[in-house]
């Protein structure tokens, strides 16, 4: 049996969904999360063992759509026939909720009203009679906090009884022309009449939403038009300083510990076998698995901390901050939600770009998301923070907000490009209250994304890591590489092509271009892969609580100065993400040429700002320029070239808009 | 008036949307935005309104405030 969960964006869906199924969907305190349905088996015990599937859509404000993700859901309740709907509803917005419930149940689908974030409603005192409000509708209404899965069992059993049963609708639109807009509109006007009568009969209110409140107090401040974004500085630092400087290494250090104990257990019992297979098992997959997997904790306070902030409300409201400068280069503050998804993971955040209604604004926000510091990214931060930097925190806040200033910066340029005026846009966006953040939600997410990241570890990481000790240990004719011999290895020679090119950026050997190279399969090989090629086998110090072991001797193996270590994280950080990550914005562009110019343009971004921070990191820590500059400097001077090119021709074309009378909207 | 020139703490009675945008105006319908409804706005931050529609709070920018027509 499915049971189709439907509703209001941020009335509590997912975690309705997750409360019920016992899985651990990303929710967070806005509306606009969900962007596709899934689906999973209700609990067992909540089921008394049937077959229950529970199915998650995206938020709805009605039955015609705005945007993509509301299609999904119209379509989902119209045409697949769910065996029952639970609608939930916010019960703190019952005036504006009902509109979509009494909507729902003209479908003649069994229903049942999850009245949800009633523990909201007590502490306002308002007071909603859930036995007349379920008289007026027709169908069972059950009180419920999804946060805390209060309601659970009850809410199943219902369902259970209506499955199958007739319900009445208590409201009717009858026989309209729905092609009339005129005549759509006075039916909706009744609907909303017919929901005021049933509010003005079942609900009591103490406190107007209209008066001012302690959220406003807070909002005053938080989304102050200047001290907004030096807040979201701070809780940014915060968030990176307590993972990456202060929680994290703490637990990491007990984590690499164990790890270091692992492989040594494992040399020693293969301390026999051949000595390609004990540098393959040692040195590539347990090193090279072990140097990624020693910085999980770190990743791991990250999500906490971010999934904290995801569901306090606070969000929303940096979004409404950023507004103001992302309209400026033709996005708006909506593009900020996938961005801040994006800092978990890009794959979804590059998905939940599909809320954003212009399409050009939409493919934007999908090309520049990838520029955030996603989980893969923060070993890759750790490593050269601890290794070059003093004080890891602020690399880890500067990667943060160099990741903005870019995605700004892209727009702008996508903007001139596409020869696009920045068109008259609006901008409206719920503001969830602010609420005290669930441990156990961030917990829980956390764990989440740990064993995702584990996964990833023990299968592509490993295999890659196997891959890259098996090549650098052979060369062509399939010999093993003596020592002092490493440059012929089968690695060396597919990699040094590319150190060439990197000459210029201040890392043109080999190692390091493989390492790069092999970060497009996931972001965490590059630590892998230096450990590897290093032979680091690990970069976290068990006995000098330092994140680092021996941060110069680290520094000194991979040959770099502290300039050419910026460089060198820079480019991996803002050239084109993973393949999976690619493959998102792909799929949410759906234009090759979009793909393309967004790819080129991570290139060229990429290449750019790391020949920029060596270059002019050189000339002001030596006094003169870095190595091949000249090179680098004819490289970027082209790219420049061709970028004035393209934005000539997007003010050509917008010139033609214009000339046309056109507006150039898209 | 529209929106945009209301005071800060007063509630407003919208007299229509002004937007050639269909949907747009949809969907501020489905939030209770529309003609003959009520709407206050509760403050001002980083250059754009809260207001409150029914009884949900919203963020709206300046171009968006200057779509709602409202008579006092």
């Amino acid at each position: 049996m499915r049971i189709a969960l439907a509703g209001n964006p941020n009335s509590g869906k997912t975690t309705l969904y997750n409360a019920l199924t016992g899985k651990n969907e990303h929710a967070g305190n806005w509306a606009g999360v969900t962007v596709d349905k899934r689906e999973a088996l209700i609990k067992k015990n909540l089921s008394s063992d049937k077959e229950l599937l529970a199915v998650d859509l995206p938020g709805a404000y009605s039955m015609s759509p705005f945007t993509s993700e509301e299609s999904i859901t119209s379509s989902y309740v119209k045409q697949e026939k769910p065996d029952a709907i639970i609608n939930i509803v916010d019960a703190t917005n019952l005036s504006r909720s009902l509109f979509f419930t009494t909507q729902l149940l003209e479908l003649g689908v069994p229903m049942v009203v999850a009245l949800n974030k009633a523990d909201i409603n007590d502490k306002k005192e308002t007071k909603i009679d859930t036995a007349k409000l379920a008289e007026e509708l027709g169908c069972p209404v059950v009180e419920t906090s999804a946060i805390s899965a209060k309601g659970m069992d009850v809410l199943v059993a219902k369902v259970a009884e209506v499955v199958g049963k007739e319900q009445f609708a208590p409201f009717v639109q009858g026989n309209i022309d729905l092609h009339s807009k005129e005549a759509v509109n006075t039916a909706d006007r009744k609907r909303f009449d017919f929901v005021n009568g049933i509010v003005s009969k079942v609900e009591t209110r103490k406190v107007l939403t209209s008066e001012k409140n302690k959220q406003d107090k807070l909002d005053a401040v938080l989304a102050h038009k200047w001290l907004g974004i030096p807040i979201f500085a701070v809780v940014m630092w915060a968030v990176f300083s307590i993972s990456q400087a202060h929680l994290g290494p703490m637990i990491a250090d007990v984590l690499v510990g164990w790890i270091e104990g692992f492989a040594e257990m494992v040399a020693g019992s293969v301390e026999d076998a051949s000595p390609f297979m004990q540098s393959l098992l040692v040195d590539g997959i347990i090193g090279g698995v072990g140097a990624v997997v020693g910085f999980l904790p770190l990743v791991m306070v990250m999500y906490f901390l971010i999934a904290l902030l995801e569901d306090c409300g606070y969000m929303a409201r940096v979004a409404v901050v950023m507004d103001r400068f992302f309209k400026k280069v033709g996005l708006s503050g909506k593009s900020i939600i996938p961005m801040v998804i994006g800092t978990g993971c890009a794959i979804p955040g590059v998905m939940a770009s599909r809320t954003i209604r212009n399409e050009r604004e939409r493919r934007t926000t999908a090309m520049l998301t990838p520029f955030m510091p996603c989980g893969a990214k923060l070993p890759v931060i750790a490593l050269f923070a601890g290794a070059f930097f003093s004080d890891a925190s602020w690399v880890g806040t500067l990667m943060y907000f160099a990741g903005i200033l870019f995605i700004i910066l892209g727009a702008l340029l996508t903007l001139k490009i596409t020869g696009t005026k920045v068109r008259k846009s609006f901008f409206i966006m719920e503001l969830p209250e602010y609420k005290m953040p669930s441990l156990k939600v961030a917990f829980l997410s956390m764990m989440d994304r740990a064993k995702a990241f584990i996964i990833k570890a023990g299968t592509i990481i490993l295999v890659c890591n196997a891959v890259v000790q098996i090549m650098q240990s052979f060369d062509w004719s399939f010999q093993l590489v003596e020592e002092g011999m490493e440059s012929t290895s089968i690695l060396a020679s597919i990699a040094s092509p590319f150190a060439l090119l990197f000459i210029p950026l201040g890392f043109g050997i080999w190692q390091l271009a493989a390492a790069a190279i092999t970060g497009f399969i996931a972001k965490e090989n590059v630590v892998g892969t230096l450990a590897v090629v290093f032979s680091i086998t690990n970069f976290i110090d068990v006995e000098e609580l330092e994140l680092v072991a021996g941060a110069t001797e680290v520094a000194g193996i991979m040959g770099m100065t502290s300039v050419a270590a910026l460089a060198y994280l820079m480019f991996n950080l803002f050239t084109p993400p993973c393949f999976a990550a690619i493959g998102a914005m792909n799929s949410e562009m759906q234009s090759k040429k979009w793909l393309w110019g967004g790819i080129a343009l991570q290139f060229g971004t990429g290449y750019a700002v790391a020949f920029l921070v060596y270059q002019i990191g050189t000339l002001m820590t030596t006094g003169t320029v870095g190595d091949g500059f000249i090179g680098g400097l004819i490289a970027v001077v082209a790219m420049v070239a061709i970028v004035i090119g393209l934005i000539a021709k997007g003010e050509a074309k917008a010139d033609e808009y214009a000339l046309n009378g056109k507006v150039a909207a898209k | 008036m529209t929106l945009a020139n209301g005071t800060i703490g007063t509630t407003y009675t919208i007299t229509g949307i002004q937007t050639d945008d269909e949907e747009l105006n949809d969907f501020l319908f489905t939030l209770g935005c529309y003609s003959g409804e009520k709407i206050t706005i509760v403050s001002m931050v980083s250059e754009s309104y809260v207001v409150s529609i029914r009884d949900g709070r919203y963020n709206i920018d300046v171009n968006l405030a200057d779509a709602i027509a409202v008579e006092a």
